[in-house]
């Protein structure tokens, strides 16, 4: 009999703990649903009006008929695309001239002790601190004295102020967490100095480039007044494109949303692809301290 | 009979042939090869004149390198561009007020004596002539405009009056007010009269320039209120007169009754898009910014309340009394540094003329048209019809429009001043409206006290 009770009791205790579980589970979820939810509204607000006429823009939430004209009226014989490929080549091309340029650099401003070592990263640095507006007119006079006014290579140059200082930044961090024994044991196995750098270091310090250099892809695609003043008329990126809605008849808010919805996508697309390279700490515990 | 007949039609004939030559002697074609660079901000005129570039190119072998940048952001590129002086930017749409900026610093051409040879058929006389000599300034601060260099040409412009729902005063009995009285009573009355969150009456009132120009310039100089007055060789502001003062009470008792609550962000398309959504009842702004929310254009509204409003002459003290707006006017103006002045004429005169014009407005929805005989042609009557009151209010506003402000190179400092110190008194930060305006008129005089009227003698 009291075998049975125990039974029951172990029993009832085991429902109990899975229900309790199942109830964890739940609230788990749930907080989770509700976090997404709320981190995610902005974004699913903005797809929303995508799909709102302008005469329901104001007055509806969630209620109204769905419409394709935004869509319509941003993608289909506009120069929205123009500026997207425009916006792709002058950010992409940034960062790929950043990593080229910045990473050795950052390796230089870890590794090797010269004089005024710290007062260059400061300098380097301090291109970020400038507003862009403020640096604006002396860059446009140049640009128009030696003909990089509206031209690809002359964003990309220039973005290099927004790009180099973060990647040279971070990575050069991640380049002082490496122990120095890590190279040598390299060199020790017959590498030569770029091998150590290219296949030793670059793997270690990869998460730090792809967190850095997405970023920085962000930063540069993201940049609005370089493009505003420094092109338009050859070249018009997407973030000056998008504000094209906000016109003098109206401001078609379903279209700026259009607008910023696709602006978004290659953004979403990179952080998809390197999320898994997005982890820290692989050179823990490579060399025994 | 029959020789003088004969001598009539051979005269005809002959001075036919004369015109016809002097058309076909004109050569497009002057400046094949050139490129020119056009700086427009999004408007529906440059939509409408993006739309015709390759026409334009076409014609004339000009090729035509542009850009449409939001008017948020515009004049910081306008600004960089001319700054610069290194002539690459032709042309550049701009309103009369920045033109007084830029023409004081020696970055626009005089078009006075490019008008004395114009493309044939252009009648510069067809242009609206307010609007022409809106754009005219001598440069000289506290000198009204009207003379002087031809700082541009227009594209569009805007004049102010009353837009209103007619759902709103039909279902509540309402007349439409054509005094303050009136307005004041109206905008009682109209308190949520949509539901919560509806209020009477959309004005501007963002802590800028704009939110001074449109309804409050226009009703302060009814007032018979003065911006500046010039006392020995002085600019001299005139904000704490007893005119300035009555008005801007009355004003801040219409915010306080009929505005919207979050009126102090208010900007053109605010006010704008309440009216279209049925928040608000009336509108006292540009007259073209109710007609954005108005349209129904094959079928799709463009508003909630598309199709419900109506135009009205602004408010005034006294039945009768003339009804003076305040004038915003986009033209298009030309770079005194450029390297391709003829080529910008041509491309200047081309999306000036009566041609354009009519398509502008007729086929596209640029508005206020610039060319009388477009304001004339049926088919813009026509299509302005679903507009109930505007022509109207038109008519009777265009003959009283004009610049109100005094021309001066601190226009930008000065009325941003006043936008923020009528938030100011919203806000309560002042014990009464004249303590306001006396500090604000000490402040805008220690703004232009430079100003010595004698340097330009």
């Amino acid at each position: 009999m009291s075998q049975t009770t125990d039974f029951k009791k172990a029993q009832s205790a085991a429902s109990q703990r899975k229900s309790l579980q199942r109830l964890g589970f739940i609230g788990r979820n749930l907080a989770l649903i509700c976090f997404a939810t709320f981190a995610l509204f902005p974004i699913i607000w903005m797809i929303t009006c995508t799909f709102k006429s302008d005469a329901e823009m104001y007055n509806t939430v969630f209620r109204f008929t769905p419409t394709l004209n935004n869509y319509k009226e941003v993608l289909v014989g506009t120069d929205y695309f123009k500026a997207f490929f425009q916006n792709l080549i002058v950010a992409g091309g940034a960062v790929l001239v950043t990593m080229i340029a910045g990473v050795p650099a950052a390796y230089g401003l870890a590794r090797y002790n010269f004089k005024n070592k710290e007062d260059i990263a400061f300098q380097i640095l301090s291109f970020k601190f400038a507003p862009e507006i403020l640096v604006i007119l002396p860059v446009f006079l140049i640009f128009q004295k030696i003909g990089l006014y509206d031209t690809y290579f002359g964003l990309i140059w220039v973005y290099q102020l927004i790009t180099m200082p973060l990647v040279i930044w971070v990575v050069r961090g991640y380049f002082e967490d490496i122990s120095v024994e890590i190279e040598q044991a390299a060199q020790l196995d017959g590498y030569r100095w770029y091998e150590i750098f290219l296949k030793v270091l670059l793997p270690l310090v990869k998460p730090g480039l792809v967190a850095s250099g997405l970023l920085a892809f962000i930063y540069a695609w993201n940049s609005f007044t370089f493009p505003l003043i420094l092109s338009g008329f050859k070249i018009q990126t997407i973030t000056i494109t998008s504000l094209r809605y906000i016109a003098s008849d109206s401001v078609h808010y379903g279209q700026v949303a259009v607008a910023a919805t696709v602006a978004i996508i290659p953004e979403i697309i990179a952080c998809l692809f390197i999320q898994k390279h997005l982890v820290r700490g692989l050179s823990f515990g490579a060399v025994k301290g | 009979m029959k020789k003088t007949l004969v001598l009539v039609l051979t005269a005809v004939m002959l001075l036919s042939c004369l015109s016809f030559a002097t058309a076909e002697e004109f050569n497009w074609k002057a400046y094949e090869g050139t490129t020119i660079q056009v700086a427009f901000v999004e408007h529906t005129t440059s939509n409408a004149i993006a739309s015709k570039i390759a026409d334009f190119t076409e014609l004339t072998g000009i090729n035509v390198e542009y850009s449409i940048t939001p008017e948020a952001n515009y004049f910081d590129k306008v600004n960089a561009a001319l700054s610069t002086r290194t002539g690459t930017l032709d042309l550049f749409m701009s309103g009369a007020y920045q033109l007084w900026d830029y023409s004081a610093a020696g970055y626009v051409e005089d078009l006075t004596p490019w008008l004395e040879n114009t493309i044939p058929d252009y009648d510069f006389e067809d242009l609206v002539q307010s609007a022409v000599n809106a754009l005219k300034w001598d440069g000289v601060p506290g000198h009204a405009v009207g003379t002087g260099a031809q700082l541009g040409l227009p594209l569009c412009f805007e004049l102010y009056s009353l837009a209103y729902n007619k759902r709103a005063f039909e279902e509540n009995g309402l007349e439409v007010p054509t005094t303050y009285e009136e307005l004041l009573e109206v905008c009682d009355a109209l308190k949520e009269w949509n539901g919560p969150g509806s209020y009477a009456l959309a004005i501007r009132g963002a802590r800028d320039w704009g939110t001074i120009h449109p309804g409050y310039m226009s009703t302060f100089t009814n007032f018979g209120a003065k911006d500046f007055e010039i006392v020995d060789n002085k600019l001299v502001s005139r904000l704490d007169s007893e005119e300035a003062i009555a008005m801007t009470e009355f004003w801040v008792e219409v915010i306080k009754r009929g505005g919207a609550p979050s009126w102090s962000k208010y900007t053109w398309y605010e006010a704008g898009a309440d009216l279209g959504a049925g928040k608000a009842a009336m509108l006292f702004d540009a007259d073209n910014n109710g007609i954005t929310q108005n349209w129904i254009k094959d079928g799709v509204p463009a508003s909630a309340e598309a199709g419900n409003i109506a135009w009205a002459v602004m408010p005034v003290a006294a039945e009768g009394d003339t009804p003076y707006s305040n004038y915003w006017t986009w033209s298009m103006a030309m770079n005194a540094n450029s390297d391709a002045k003829e080529a910008a004429w041509l491309f200047l005169q081309y999306f000036t003329s009566k041609d354009f014009a009519s398509y502008a407005s007729i086929t596209e929805y640029n508005m206020d048209p610039i060319r009388t005989s477009v304001w004339e042609d049926p088919a813009f009557l026509a299509k302005m019809e679903q507009h109930e009151g505007y022509i109207d209010t038109f008519n009777a506003t265009i003959g009283s429009t004009s610049i109100l402000f005094t021309p001066q190179p601190e226009f930008f400092v000065t009325t941003t001043e006043w936008a923020a110190t009528l938030q100011d008194i919203v806000m309560g930060q002042y014990d009464s409206v004249e303590e306001a305006m006396k500090t604000l008129a000490a402040k805008v005089n220690e703004a232009v006290e430079y100003i010595d009227l004698s340097d330009y003698e």
